[in-house]
């Protein structure tokens, strides 16, 4: 009877004409899993989401659900609830009607639904809310009643569509403990939808990330952003130096790159060993670059300050290297306080820390930044 | 300090509205209300007040008779007028993807069209040598016209729901347009079928839109004459009509006064009763 995933994609696809919003996914999430789905808008991570619902239909590809093909089973006949955006509550129902609800479809009885909806207005703190109508209610406590009539009829699994969007930074910082307290109380397998990566990498067991429809990477959070499988997954997870450069490798051929004048060893690279001098994109994470380091670390490049932000917890300093640029995250308590615009540096980092990508792949680096790399 | 001097703009911008008010509606109104308490010698409206014209009515069974009747066929009106309003807006606002707009425009556009053209039109449906009997008489179904159709309260009841069905049209429809959409995609993630989302969230949601429509439908039904008198026949006599012929054969203003005060009375009280559920704005309950 126990299934091992509580939901398994295999090659789902959904197309409207020739836009394709959703290219061949192929998952398997495990029962309790926290399963995250990151990308940029328009990734297809949503239409994703709304397939498992139901509320899509995939145009290729099947949908299980506790090893069932539910593909072409509509959304009020399958075990897995969605929490809105925007919650969806029923505006003319009080909070315990709004729970009632799904038990109700389910043919609950009063007694057994009655004890139900206070034990999960318990579960995410909201006794004695019974009796208001949602737009009586703040926005986190929306969130908080949406999340318990999801949760109330006990589904197989809970699919969350960027929940916490519409809140404030701190209240979004308190959501995600509620959330991921509950998830772990509750042992339901959790699909979350979000552009936030701070959220994906804090609360996840795994991470899909897409973009423009494919998923990129499938793995832990520090697989994700210690691994990335291809430059965008680099560039949309953390902060994250690209330099243009050759493929070089050693003598043993183990990875590496020519950048200016510099040989660089690299840990990791997905380009072919044997297409020497090729371009390639050398990725560095900007606080493993360190400034003016007293300890001796493989590689030092030289170079001039041309930028530095302050970010509360670290310095942000942006050099001028090889006419390229590489940023470097430098903790305020390390801060030397004679730095400045126009000072000489060194910029130390060890090859463990570089990884290669085919230059081809430059088009689809996300940047932030106001400058081009 | 200049400032002060002047009135505040709000006020000024109502200005305009208070006169229309007050020349078009609440003038006339006020006229008849006092006129209502008068009585006629002769040919002439004396200015002696009475309660007589009240008290007419209150004692001839004839006319409070009458008015029973006609509240009863404009409910039934209205109930049609429902009936058919809704699931055409329902229709149009869910169903409907690709000419929605056409179609909108189709149920609001005979709004658009004389009132007396619609009217003769629906005479010509329902007559001895109208459209449905020469059909059928062609087709060879029945051999003498259908005499059922045209000239009595069947006759009335199509042609005034038909009348009403724009006006409950708009209200319902409005409302339905104010429903999110993804309320009705978690009613169906929750587990419920069309049906029971249909009964469980569309229909409370909509309830003000469609009270409204049923308002407007019963009054505007309650109140007219001219479809009684010109398709109703013999039996067809309505309240509306009893009013119109005070004024116009009989030559009693202050007795058609009274009754279109009476008729008014009734209005506003089922206005007032039902304003607390109904809206123009098609808003939620409770809002």
């Amino acid at each position: 009877m126990a299934e091992e995933y509580a939901i398994e994609l295999h090659g789902v696809t959904k197309a409207w004409g020739d836009v394709v919003a959703v290219r061949a996914f192929d998952v398997q999430i495990r029962r309790g899993e926290f399963f995250s789905l990151l990308g940029p808008s328009g990734c297809g991570k949503t239409t994703t989401l709304r397939m498992i619902a139901g509320l899509e239909e995939p145009t290729e590809g099947r949908v299980l659900l506790e090893g069932r093909d539910v593909s072409r089973v509509p959304p009020y006949r399958r075990n897995v609830h969605t929490v809105f955006q925007d919650y969806a509550l029923f505006p003319h129902m009080t909070v315990r009607k709004n729970i009632w609800f799904p038990l109700k479809m389910r043919g609950v009885s009063l007694a057994d639904a009655r004890e139900r909806i206070t034990r999960v207005l318990r579960l995410v703190s909201m006794e004695g809310y019974e009796r208001r109508l949602p737009q009586q209610l703040s926005g986190g406590q929306r969130q908080r009643i949406a999340l318990a009539r999801s949760l109330v009829d006990e589904p197989a699994a809970l699919l969350l569509d960027e929940p916490l969007g519409a809140l404030d930074f701190k209240l979004r910082g308190a959501m995600q403990k509620v959330l991921k307290d509950i998830q772990r109380n509750v042992g339901i397998t959790f699909v979350y939808v979000t552009h936030d990566q701070t959220e994906a990498l804090t609360m996840s067991d795994r991470i899909a990330v897409m973009k423009g429809g494919i998923v990129h990477q499938i793995g832990a959070p520090d697989e994700i952003y210690s691994r990335p499988a291809t430059a965008f997954v680099a560039s949309f997870i953390g902060e994250m130096n690209f330099l243009r450069g050759r493929l070089l490798p050693d003598a043993q051929g183990a990875p590496g790159a020519q950048v200016g004048a510099h040989a660089l060893r690299a840990a990791r690279s997905t380009v072919p060993a044997d297409a020497v001098q090729t371009d390639v994109l050398v990725c560095i994470r900007t606080e493993r670059v360190q400034v003016n380091s007293h300890r001796r670390t493989e590689h030092e490049m030289e170079g001039a300050v041309r930028r530095i932000v302050y970010r509360g917890t670290d310095y942000e300093v942006t050099c001028s290297v090889e006419d390229q640029e590489l940023r470097a995250a430098v903790s305020a308590v390390d801060w030397d306080p004679s730095l400045a615009i126009g000072s000489r540096v060194r910029l130390c980092f060890n090859g463990s820390d570089v990884t290669l990508f085919p230059r081809a792949e430059e088009e689809e680096i996300v940047q932030y930044t106001t400058e081009a790399v | 300090m200049e400032k002060r001097i002047s009135p505040p703009r709000t006020l000024l911008r109502g200005v305009p509205m208070a006169v229309w008010m007050l020349l078009l509606v609440l003038v006339p109104l006020g006229y008849t209300f006092v006129t209502s308490f008068f009585q006629v010698e002769g040919l002439q409206i004396a200015a002696k007040v009475t309660l007589k014209n009240y008290a007419l009515f209150f004692t001839d069974p004839m006319y409070s008779g009458i008015l029973a009747k006609s509240m009863l066929l404009s409910l039934a009106i209205a109930v049609l007028g429902v009936l058919a309003g809704y699931p055409l807006a329902y229709l149009v606002s869910f169903r409907v993807r690709r000419g929605r707009q056409a179609l909108f425009m189709l149920s609001i556009i005979p709004l658009w069209v004389s009132y007396l053209v619609r009217i003769i039109a629906w005479r010509t449906i329902l007559g001895n040598k109208g459209v449905i009997n020469s059909a059928l008489v062609a087709s060879g179904l029945i051999h003498e016209p259908l005499t059922f159709l045209l000239y009595n309260r069947f006759a009335i009841a199509v042609t005034l729901t038909y009348i009403c069905i724009p006006f409950v049209f708009i209200p319902v429809y409005t409302a339905l347009e104010k429903i999110p959409r993804n309320i009705l995609e978690a009613s169906s993630d929750l587990g419920a079928g069309e049906m029971r989302t249909f009964v469980s969230i569309v229909l409370p949601l909509s309830l003000p839109g469609l009270v409204t429509g049923f308002i407007f439908a019963f009054i505007i039904a309650l109140g007219d004459y001219i479809i009684p008198q010109q398709l109703g026949g013999t039996q067809g006599i309505m309240f509306g009509n009893l009013i119109w012929s005070q004024f116009g054969f009989a030559f009693n203003w202050p007795f058609g006064a009274a009754l279109s005060f009476i008729l008014l009375a009734i209005t506003v009280t089922i206005l007032g009763l039902t304003s607390r559920f109904g809206s123009t704005e098609g808003g939620f309950i409770g809002e």
